[in-house]
């Protein structure tokens, strides 16, 4: 059991170290062609039901996404475009 | 005629005297609002209180029916800086007649790069998926957590350690991580409870000895709309106490998680899909006979559980009690170490009817229906004992 263990953190480290060497050299269309709009309804669901612009003024959101932007491992230019939409609508 | 041009002129610098005042007077006021309300507004600096809080009835048929927790959870948010956030979360519960206050999580976070962030402190283990994003009573479909979690489950909660963790893109995959170095589980040896010898302790706030506990998990995400998440999870480290016996004592924790998020046009609904498989191998001990402190025994110790859960909610429709409406059905087991005093084998079934008043408070109309679980009342508070119960619980976020 235990070798299956090493093994499998083996390939999780590897897996990983190949992702952030490409993800450091890459640049995605993926967060980049998609609105705040679509980043907000499709990343907050996720986890809960996506909230209501309303809810927050423009201040609070800053904080709250920057908050979610950690618990959701969300990336700078997805947080920026989220908080810019949810403002927009506000 | 000169006497009109010198009548309009006249006329004209009145109304231009006007219209100036006029606009002074507007900026004045402006400025004075200004003035009136920036004392409410942050300056770099940014606090904010979130949490959420829950509470319900709970009916054991020929058992008992008693309202339960009055649970209030808030969350601290402090935003010193665009890179530094610090974030705290107390959880206050009223059970068993007395007032409970505890430190959910409490941390620093700094963000190093565009996809990099350092945190310190109180943590949730990134260990699958239920506790770090599930487990709030307002996000949580069902009123309880699924077997093997929880406060006396097998598997981690929170704990005292760093974190680095992300979200970054390789080409057009998107990939979550998080590398973390934490004080780690302890081995319970029975001293204070002998029907836990073997059990791992989560959330103690001082190690026992200098072996940390190291873990990760990496999500994956296939699809452009992140509907698709696979998680990976893995924790090791020594959970003896330095200078015992039981020093050499490692242990081996892995999971696989699965969450989807789609939204079914056909049905104009939502469907969520969760699951998470866990594994908990601990190395093999002697324990001392409870009523025979002389005599030991061992067993092989490995701990399984898994839950998945669907729900289902047309929120697409346009009838708004129905959109408002989401079932959801959840399976769970936990399987214990045979031999050890807090054995058992049990399986749940959980079925939910929710109401969303608003996207964050929801009522949930539960019943469970759970089997297995006789070998040993001790083997954890959800797992003890079989039966049905019902549930009227409800959530809120704020």
């Amino acid at each position: 059991m235990k070798e299956r263990l090493i093994f499998f953190i083996g390939v999780v480290v590897a897996v990983t170290i190949v992702l952030l060497a490409a993800g450091c050299s890459a640049t995605s269309n993926v967060a980049a062609n998609r609105s705040g709009a679509q980043l907000w309804g499709e990343n907050c669901v996720r986890c809960h039901n996506a909230p209501t612009p309303a809810t927050l003024s423009d201040w609070e959101w800053e904080v709250a996404v920057s908050h979610m932007r950690l618990r959701a491992n969300l990336t700078e230019l997805e947080s920026e475009k989220i908080v810019e939409f949810l403002k927009s609508v506000n | 005629m000169k006497r009109i041009l010198q009548y309009i002129f006249f006329i004209m610098l009145i109304s231009a005297s006007t219209v100036s005042f006029g606009q002074e007077e507007k900026s004045d006021e402006i400025k004075n609002l200004s003035d009136k309300i920036s004392y409410i507004m942050p300056g770099n600096s940014k606090f904010l209180l979130r949490g959420y809080a829950h509470s319900g009835l709970e009916y054991v048929p020929d058992s008992k029916m008693t309202f339960v927790g009055g649970a209030f959870n808030p969350l601290f948010i402090y935003r010193q800086s665009d890179r530094l956030l610090f974030e705290a979360e107390l959880e206050t519960s009223f059970e068993e007649d007395k007032f409970d206050v505890g430190l959910e999580y409490a941390n620093m976070s700094y963000i190093i790069t565009k996809t990099m962030t350092l945190r310190l402190g109180k943590i949730f283990v990134p260990f699958g998926i239920f506790v770090d994003r599930l487990h709030p009573a307002w996000i949580n479909k069902f009123p309880n957590t699924p077997l093997g979690f929880g406060h006396d489950g097998v598997l981690p909660g929170t704990d005292l350690g760093i974190e680095i963790r992300g979200g970054a893109y390789a080409g057009n995959l998107k990939y979550n991580y998080s590398f973390y170095v934490v004080n780690g589980p302890q081995l319970n040896t029975g001293e204070d409870h002998a029907d836990d010898a073997g059990k791992l302790d989560y959330g103690i706030a001082f190690d026992n000895g200098f072996n940390k506990s190291f873990g990760t998990r990496i999500g994956l995400l296939p699809f452009s709309n992140s509907s698709l998440e696979v998680g990976f999870s893995a924790m090791i480290g020594n959970v003896g106490a330095r200078g015992t016996e039981y020093e050499k004592v490692g242990s081996q924790l892995y999971a696989v998680d699965l969450t989807y998020v789609k939204t079914l046009n056909f049905m104009q609904s939502m469907l969520d899909v969760r699951a998470q498989a866990s594994w908990v191998n601990v190395d093999d001990a002697d324990y001392p006979v409870p009523d025979d402190p002389g005599q030991v025994y061992t067993f092989t110790n490995k701990s399984n559980t898994f839950f998945g859960q669907v729900s289902i909610r047309p929120a697409y429709v346009s009838a708004k009690f129905i959109k408002n409406l989401e079932f959801a059905v959840r399976y769970s087991d936990l399987n214990t170490p045979e031999g050890a005093m807090w054995e058992t084998n049990t399986e749940r079934w959980d079925y939910s009817l929710n109401y969303w008043i608003d996207w964050r408070t929801v009522i949930k109309f539960s019943y469970q229906s759970q089997s297995g679980g006789d070998h040993n009342e001790d083997a954890g508070e959800d797992a003890a004992g079989s039966g049905n119960a019902f549930f009227l619980h409800w959530a809120i976020g704020f």
